[in-house]
């Protein structure tokens, strides 16, 4: 087996790079794929947290590239699939822990029962970025549709351009709000990949039911009814090289957007 | 009145939900407006006077040969695969016939003969500073150093260069219909990269 590294990065802090790495890793684990999920934010892990995997974690990435464990005793299996695990990373150290050799390293050999290795990148663009990028052959940028995130993902595609070992990379655009659009105060998705130039993976909508899943320790995809959770999934079939159409966000639902929509009609008539 | 008495209900109404109607005007054409110039200026480093400059140049050497809406020129920095592709498009408002262009390449060269004395001393200082600030910008600095030279050499000389410049530098597709008023979009892409290297400075 040969398992494929995709580095999930963005530049910009926030934008929900460990939730979609948390979620796109269970959704590609749920569809039978053995996925190993990797934290490499040394100092500042939160992977752990939105698995709920926190209280098991012995070992960590760091105990294993100085030789205190071997890298299978590290790994640490979901609680409810067993197809999908976590290399967690060291709390109490920094960046400089691992070099980008050892993660390339680390990367190899996991590519060999695994198949997706989903690497998890700290925010910025210093040495934890680079080793991150180390052992990845492909990437998914993660931004949301507000000007800061989308300028710094602009500096990480340029990024990752230059690095000859990333073959591709792909957009995923999360966070969106289709009311703000509708009514022309937020970026479209359109605009976004217009202003990028970069082809796009995953159209995830702004969900209340991310805040509530995290508290829960528990990934939204496992929530069947979350429009979230649906686009994650997607998100997965597409990673696996399947077709799917881009969610619809537009449809409103709820019976107080019905009310608004009413009351906003109105007021158009009248002007 | 009346509307004003609705509109204001309206708003209470949604002020209960959290949220207000009366926003600005369509923020988020601004947001797009102002991250295109900001990233322009994050991918090439050139800066918004350099910019400013090289639309200029671009308008009075096209417009020699189209009579095209200024105001509406749109240039923009695109990321096509490995390269960096300047496009730019303008909007063409008539299609000058064989006399009018002659007649704008004759004026030109007239100007440029005239003041070339004066200018070159000027405009050589220019062109360092613009060289300095961004070496891989070949576009600018290529038609800069051109006119630099041209200005030196004979009239007819000239005319024949400035032909052969435009001719392989864009390509501008046009429709035959030469005196249509309607309005034709030109757009024309100049790729000079050896961009990927200065890409990877500037990140």
């Amino acid at each position: 087996m040969s398992g494929r590294v995709i580095v999930i990065t963005s530049g910009k802090g926030g934008v929900g790079k460990t939730t979609t790495n948390a979620n796109i890793g269970t959704a590609l684990a749920n569809a039978g794929n053995k996925v190993v999920m990797i934290d490499t934010d040394l100092g500042l892990r939160n992977l752990d947290l939105l698995l709920g995997l926190e209280n098991r974690i012995v070992y960590t990435i760091v105990d294993v590239v100085e030789e205190r464990c071997k890298l299978k005793q590290a790994l640490v299996k979901d609680k409810k699939n067993p197809n999908l695990c976590l290399l967690a990373a060291a709390q109490t150290r920094d960046k400089t822990a691992v070099t980008e050799e050892q993660l390339k390293d680390i990367c190899e050999k996991l590519k060999k029962d695994f198949d997706f290795i989903l690497v998890d990148c700290p925010a910025g663009i210093e040495q934890g970025f680079q080793n991150a990028v180390a052992g990845a052959s492909e990437a998914i940028v993660v931004t949301t549709p507000e000007m800061s995130a989308v300028r710094d993902a602009d500096r990480i595609i340029g990024l990752l351009e230059s690095k000859e070992e990333i073959k591709s990379y792909k957009l995923l655009l999360n966070r969106v709000r289709p009311n703000l659009i509708k009514s022309n105060d937020m970026m479209s998705v359109d605009d976004v990949v217009e202003i990028l130039s970069a082809e796009l993976i995953g159209i995830i909508p702004e969900d209340t039911g991310i805040i509530t899943s995290t508290n829960k320790g528990e990934p939204v995809v496992n929530d069947e009814k979350s429009l979230a959770g649906k686009a994650y999934r997607n998100v997965a079939q597409r990673i696996m090289g399947n077709e799917v159409p881009f969610l619809n966000l537009e449809e409103e639902t709820s019976v107080v957007k019905k009310v608004k929509k009413f009351f906003s009609n109105l007021i158009r008539k009248e002007k | 009145m009346a509307e004003n008495i609705f509109t204001e209900l309206y708003n209470r109404v949604l002020s209960l939900f959290g949220q207000s109607v009366q926003k600005e005007e369509n923020t988020k054409d601004l947001a797009c407006n102002r991250l295109r110039v900001v990233l322009m200026q994050d991918r090439t480093n050139l800066t918004p006077e350099l910019l400013e400059r090289m639309r200029k140049e671009l308008v009075e050497l096209l417009s020699k040969y189209v009579e095209m809406d200024k105001d509406a020129l749109e240039l923009n920095f695109e990321q096509e695969g490995e390269q960096m592709a300047l496009m730019l498009s303008i909007p063409v408002v008539r299609a000058k016939n064989e006399e009018e262009i002659e007649a704008a390449l004759k004026e030109a060269d007239e100007k440029e003969t005239d003041s070339s004395d004066e200018k070159s001393s000027d405009e050589k200082s220019d062109d360092d500073e613009l060289q300095d600030s961004d070496e891989s910008f070949e576009e600018t600095s290529d038609e800069t150093t051109d006119e630099d030279s041209e200005g030196e050499q004979s009239t007819e000389d000239e005319a024949e260069k400035s032909d052969e410049e435009s001719a392989s530098d864009e390509e501008v597709s046009q429709e035959d219909d030469e005196q249509s008023s309607k309005e034709q979009e030109v757009s024309t892409e100049e790729v000079k990269s050896s961009d990927k290297d200065s890409k990877k400075k500037n990140k």
